[in-house]
């Protein structure tokens, strides 16, 4: 009976918990919403006192229209402030003021991007642990969940931290640009400080209560505060992104910059959700290098073999989710830049046909190396397994496919050329080469290079198995002519585009990304199905991988760093001349796009200001009670995790 | 890829090889003339010309 009573208050303890979180969630929208129409006083309550008399003369509402949206609405702001380069309205240091910008923006970028995708790990891994039936890897999926929540957690402060940071920058250094974006966003931004308290509060019970709540009811209870837990991250994101969407594509003010009331309109601008999508998968490829190259780390450093085998699974199952976001990033990327160029054409020629296009070819030579470096982990990853030398005889094969798309991805459009070199290529793109560098080359190469990592898991997953399934052989049939096909489809494809105008050659991306998805989607699931029951040829030795292959989990993390911010940059820089896109300029001393050569020393200086700060973090992390990872009984095989890995 | 103990002799594992191609093409052909009609463009624009 007093047990009874025990779980029943556990429940109730349970459910009031749940009950906080969700309504810390909504409160800031119950808060924000009476206000948040108008910019002004909230509702006055119900009152049985008769309305005050109208004024003699009420003024008319001037009404505007939208410049996006076209819809009119009462004009409710101030027009966008034009500054001038005085200490009013840039008041600096004896530096460039948007430099400081820039590194305190793409640190809290950085550590946002970290903690937004570290408890996505969480929720997938925490959520494994409980369905796996297997105890042994259910508990190291379980302590797997709480390492990534411990990495963490130093890295939520330092991203609050350097939101301060940011605020007071803009504040100090921008005050006519913020003061004008603050009043537009206040209830955006009054929603996003009170949702950073439930964030907070909410890491903070799902980490301190990762015991308590370790079992049966509470564990469901436990993975649902995780899910709340990436709600309200997402939210915050989403919440962010409006504001630079905004700076971007404006929306919900007149051509004028006055708000016209209608807050939807601010935050859901033309580019908000592609940069959403963007974000998160970025997000989620991010923290996945992030966590990899920790485990890495700890690989290299590792004493025991039980240490070892720990660490490279972790970072396997880093990169398996890190890279499982990789792949739809160039088409979320796609999607983004395909709105900007609706959105202004002039902005879209800018990021990829003038100023900006050389920064996408560096782009271009970073995914490819993401990509090879993936492929490489896997191939190196079939050291695992006894039977897996079998795949070796095709490696060379996609090495080669994998190098020649790189080249074509890689392949400028036009070179930088002397006027004697101009003149004996005659004229701006070389004759053979040139066909490289337009966007039907581009979009064959890429997405040959993501099926062929797609061809690459495939092999991985059969590593050191043997399907017994009768229709093996169909299975086998199938899974070949298709990625043939999709081969011969990608490519005719990107060949085709060459001969059609572009409206319709524009239209073919979308079937070229739709083939590499159903290679990807029943490719894998179809192995999957395959593989159950196999024979296997060998056991999967967690720990025996080459020490390259955990150099190239460290390069994928770099990598992916190095391109988040290159991205920013150009993002950020494709407003040229301007605050908030044709709303209000930027007539600071600043108001121009810096060299290439600077943007990309400032780009490695984040990249290394942020590794080393990380260090940092992850050696917090590792203090206090250090706990030792699952050791197997002796005679036991190391514990290998569900499905095919 | 080879697979040991497989009981299928060569011409059978050709004759579902050339079914797949055919299967697959089919699949193929038909996505991508779907998602342009979506898209409202002509997937055949070439051939019409």
């Amino acid at each position: 009976m007093a047990t009874l009573n025990k779980q029943a208050q556990k429940k109730i303890w349970a459910f009031l918990a749940l009950g906080t979180f969700v309504g810390l969630l909504l409160l800031p929208l119950f808060l924000s919403l009476p206000a948040g129409a108008s910019g002004g006083a909230p509702a006055p309550a119900a009152s049985t006192a008769p309305p005050p008399a109208q004024p003699a003369e009420a003024k008319p509402v001037e009404k505007s229209r939208d410049i996006w949206y076209k819809t009119e609405g009462p004009v409710v702001g101030a027009p966008a402030p034009k500054t001038t380069d005085s200490p009013k309205d840039y008041p600096r240091y004896n530096f460039e003021s948007r430099v400081i910008l820039w590194v305190a923006l793409q640190q809290h970028l950085y550590y946002g991007s970290f903690v937004l995708a570290v408890p996505i790990f969480c929720m997938v891994v925490e959520y494994l642990g409980i369905i796996t039936k297997d105890k042994a890897l259910a508990r190291k999926y379980d302590q797997l969940a709480y390492d990534f929540v411990k990495i963490s957690l130093t890295a939520y402060s330092l991203t609050a931290l350097l939101g301060g940071i940011v605020i007071f920058t803009f504040l100090t250094l921008y005050p006519t640009f913020f003061t004008y974006l603050s009043s537009i966003f206040r209830p955006v931004m009054a929603t996003y400080a009170l949702l950073f308290i439930a964030e907070s509060g909410t890491l903070y019970i799902y980490y301190y209560g990762w015991d308590k709540m370790r079992e049966g009811f509470l564990k469901w209870v436990h993975v649902s505060m995780s899910v709340i837990l990436n709600v309200i991250g997402t939210v915050l994101m989403m919440l962010a992104n409006s504001w630079i969407a905004f700076m971007q594509s404006p929306a919900g003010v007149d051509s004028e910059g006055r708000y016209l009331g209608n807050i939807w309109h601010v935050i859901h601008t033309t580019l908000w959700n592609p940069i959403n999508v963007h974000r998160i998968l970025g997000n989620m490829a991010f923290g996945g290098g992030v966590v990899a190259a920790y485990a890495a780390y700890r690989f290299l450093t590792s004493k025991t073999d039980e240490e070892r085998a720990h660490y490279d699974w972790m970072g396997y199952v880093a990169m398996f989710i890190g890279v499982c976001f990789l792949i739809p990033l160039p088409f979320a990327g796609y999607w983004l830049m395909r709105e900007v160029y609706a959105y202004r054409q002039q902005m879209g020629i800018t990021l990829m046909g003038g100023l900006l296009a050389w920064l996408f070819i560096i782009q271009a030579v970073m995914i490819g190396a993401l990509f090879l470096t993936t492929n490489y982990y896997l191939w190196q990853g079939l050291e695992r397994m006894r039977g897996a030398e079998r795949y070796q005889k095709y490696i060379k094969y996609m090495v080669f496919v994998l190098i020649t798309c790189f080249i074509v991805w890689l392949t400028p459009h036009t070179m930088v050329m002397t006027p004697g070199e101009l003149k004996a290529m005659g004229g701006q793109q070389h004759p053979v080469l040139g066909n490289y560098g337009v966007m039907s080359a581009k979009n064959g190469a890429i997405n040959t290079i993501i099926t062929t990592t797609v061809l690459s898991f495939i092999m991985y997953q059969r590593g050191n198995k043997v399907p017994t399934v009768k229709w093996a052989p169909i299975g086998n049939a199938f899974l070949f002519g298709m990625f043939t096909i999709a081969y011969i489809n990608i490519i005719g494809l990107a060949i085709y585009g060459y001969y059609i105008p572009a409206n319709v050659r524009v239209g073919l991306s979308v079937p070229q990304v739709a083939t590499t998805l159903s290679c990807l989607f029943i490719g894998v699931t179809l192995n999957s199905i395959m593989l159950s029951g196999a024979k296997e040829l060998g056991p999967t030795v967690w720990g025996q991988i080459s020490v390259r292959s955990q150099y190239a989990l460290i390069m994928l993390a770099t990598a992916f760093t190095w391109m988040m911010g290159l991205m920013g940059y150009i993002r950020s820089s494709v407003r040229l001349f301007w605050h908030v896109n044709e709303i209000m300029r930027d007539n600071s001393p600043w108001a121009f796009t810096h060299t290439i050569g600077f943007g990309a020393n400032m780009i490695s200086f984040n990249v290394l200001f942020f590794w080393v700060t990380i260090l940092f973090v992850f050696w917090l992390g590792s203090l206090g009670v250090k706990k030792a990872p699952t050791a197997a009984p002796v005679g036991q095989k190391v514990p290998v995790p569900a499905g095919s890995h | 890829m080879a697979d040991q103990g497989s009981q299928v002799s060569t011409g059978t594992k050709v004759a579902f090889a050339i079914g797949s191609l055919i299967l697959a093409t089919a699949y193929f052909v038909l996505l991508d003339w779907k998602l342009m009609d979506i898209q409202g463009l002509d997937f055949f624009y070439l051939f019409r010309k």
